[in-house]
């Protein structure tokens, strides 16, 4: 098959969109389809997914207008074209309204990853003892008394640790 | 044959600092501050990793660079503001002011994922002994999009998936894949069309769920396609013999004899050439070789070796030279 553009070269681009149901098609050869870029900027990405998505969430009514993000001076609406936070400091102030949109992207609102030594400080402590307290539990149940003796030793120390700063 | 066909793994942590704007509303001056910040912080102790600004890259340099995956394209439009830190092995750059300040990936042969997790994770902690980090006890590491939010990390494999692939079933079966919370792309080319048969698989969520278990997943979803990969090349041994064995010596004929090949052809045959050594078919070549030669004709690549942008007609000459002399010299 030739080119529809140049009618010279073999086609070996073939572009098929379907707006509203009506099906073209393109048939392209090399050269004349990285002239023709547009015809492939569809835009998808998982930003433009995103922003798409705050977008048809919150244009209700429901919310009223809030006030931007102190810090960095970024509005809701221009979060929700962008898609992407100005600065640390917006998370807080477009949490509300961010939470429903992140479970749906995401399929979970809540962090179960690492959590840093500095920024994480006294969280990364409480999630410490918390997950050395289920594993005490599962040591106690599989009868390993002297894991879980260690273990209840280190529990005491986090918390002796915890409650001194 | 499991190293073959998982070609290359890679880890990329996404941080931000809390002390300044993110890449969308910074200032020039930030922009400094953050790559001096960034830089100081990892080569307090050692001056092992070099830093490499965007701006004084050629647009060459900068292709090259995103040819053999050591910086991103994002990265590279990043003209004034980007800059990014190598270590002296290539196995760690650390992207700065991409759509992230920090953009922390580590690269592995093979299924290398927790090795590249366990380095990353080591470089993450060396850097917040200095900077402070962003972080939120509901959604983790706060990340410029939504979308990398909780742990930052997209943990990816690179596949050679050349016999499911000839057989057609690729398409079905990565769009089922797809189904299981990972993102499938091609790795050269558009979408999940890929030129030379290679497939990158990553996981789609980063939140709600461990590091170690993330890698988990891909990992054992990684082996199930190898698997397959495995059983549709015996399938093929056995049923196809003298096709695929025409198809192979065609190939390496081509490759060892033509004078001019695009990229698109040069891939196309070397992915064959690579199947059939791997299958014992046309044993004259070893797949990892295939691979490196895969990343060496890449159009910047090849104008990266004159140092300046090649005419196309050019190019392709050098690529058939480059192609025959490393098919033949072995």
């Amino acid at each position: 098959m030739l080119c529809n553009e140049c009618g010279k070269n073999e086609a070996n681009v073939h572009v098929t969109h379907i707006i509203n149901g009506k099906k073209t098609e393109n048939h392209l050869c090399e050269e004349c389809a990285k002239k023709n870029q547009s015809i492939f900027n569809t835009n998808f990405s998982m930003e433009n997914l995103f922003s798409a998505m705050l977008n048809s969430a919150f244009n209700t009514k429901t919310y009223l207008p809030t006030k931007g993000c102190s810090n960095c001076g970024m509005t809701y609406d221009q979060f929700r074209n962008i898609g992407k936070f100005g600065c640390s400091h917006c998370i807080d102030t477009f949490k509300q309204r961010l939470m429903p949109v992140v479970k749906s992207i995401q399929g979970y609102d809540n962090h179960k990853g690492k959590i840093p030594k500095r920024a994480g400080g006294k969280y990364r402590v409480q999630m410490e003892i918390k997950r050395l307290k289920t594993e005490l539990r599962n040591a106690v149940e599989r009868e390993e008394y002297e894991l879980a003796a260690k273990l209840r030793d280190e529990i005491h120390d986090l918390e002796r640790n915890q409650g001194g700063e | 044959m499991e190293s073959n066909i998982v070609i290359t793994s890679r880890v990329r942590l996404a941080r931000n600092l809390i002390n300044y704007k993110f890449p969308v509303n910074m200032s020039p001056d930030e922009w400094s501050k953050v790559i001096s910040e960034v830089d100081q912080a990892l080569n307090k102790e050692n001056k092992n990793y070099r830093l490499t600004y965007m701006r004084e890259l050629s647009d060459v340099q900068k292709n090259s660079l995103i040819e053999n995956h050591l910086i991103s394209p994002a990265l590279a439009e990043k003209k004034d503001s980007g800059a990014f830190l190598l270590s002296p092995d290539e196995k760690v750059s650390i992207m700065i002011n991409e759509e992230d300040h920090i953009r922390i990936q580590t690269l592995g042969e093979g299924m290398a994922l927790k090795e590249c997790w366990n380095l990353s994770n080591k470089v993450d902690d060396i850097l917040e002994e200095s900077v402070d980090y962003a972080f939120d006890k509901e959604l983790g590491y706060v990340t410029s999009c939504p979308t990398n939010i909780g742990t930052g990390m997209r943990a990816s494999v690179m596949l050679h998936l050349p016999a499911l692939s000839i057989t057609n079933q690729i398409d079905k079966f990565l769009y089922g894949v797809s189904q299981l919370g990972v993102a499938v792309r091609g790795v050269y080319g558009e979408g999940t069309k890929s030129i030379g048969h290679l497939y990158q698989i990553s996981n789609q969520g980063t939140l709600g769920a461990s590091e170690e278990t993330l890698i988990e997943k891909i990992t054992q979803i990684s082996m199930q396609i190898v698997e397959k990969e495995n059983r549709t090349r015996e399938h093929l041994k056995k049923n196809n013999y003298d096709e695929l064995e025409d198809d192979f010596y065609r190939a390496y004929g081509l490759l060892t004899n033509a004078r001019k090949m695009t990229s698109n052809e040069a891939m196309k045959l070397l992915s064959l050439v690579k199947l059939g050594s791997e299958m014992g078919i046309t044993p004259m070549v070893k797949g990892k070789d295939i691979y490196n030669l895969m990343v060496k004709i890449q159009p910047n690549n090849i104008s990266n070796i004159v140092g300046r942008e090649l005419p196309k007609n050019d190019r392709n000459k050098m690529r058939a030279e480059i192609i025959r002399n490393e098919l033949l010299n072995k």
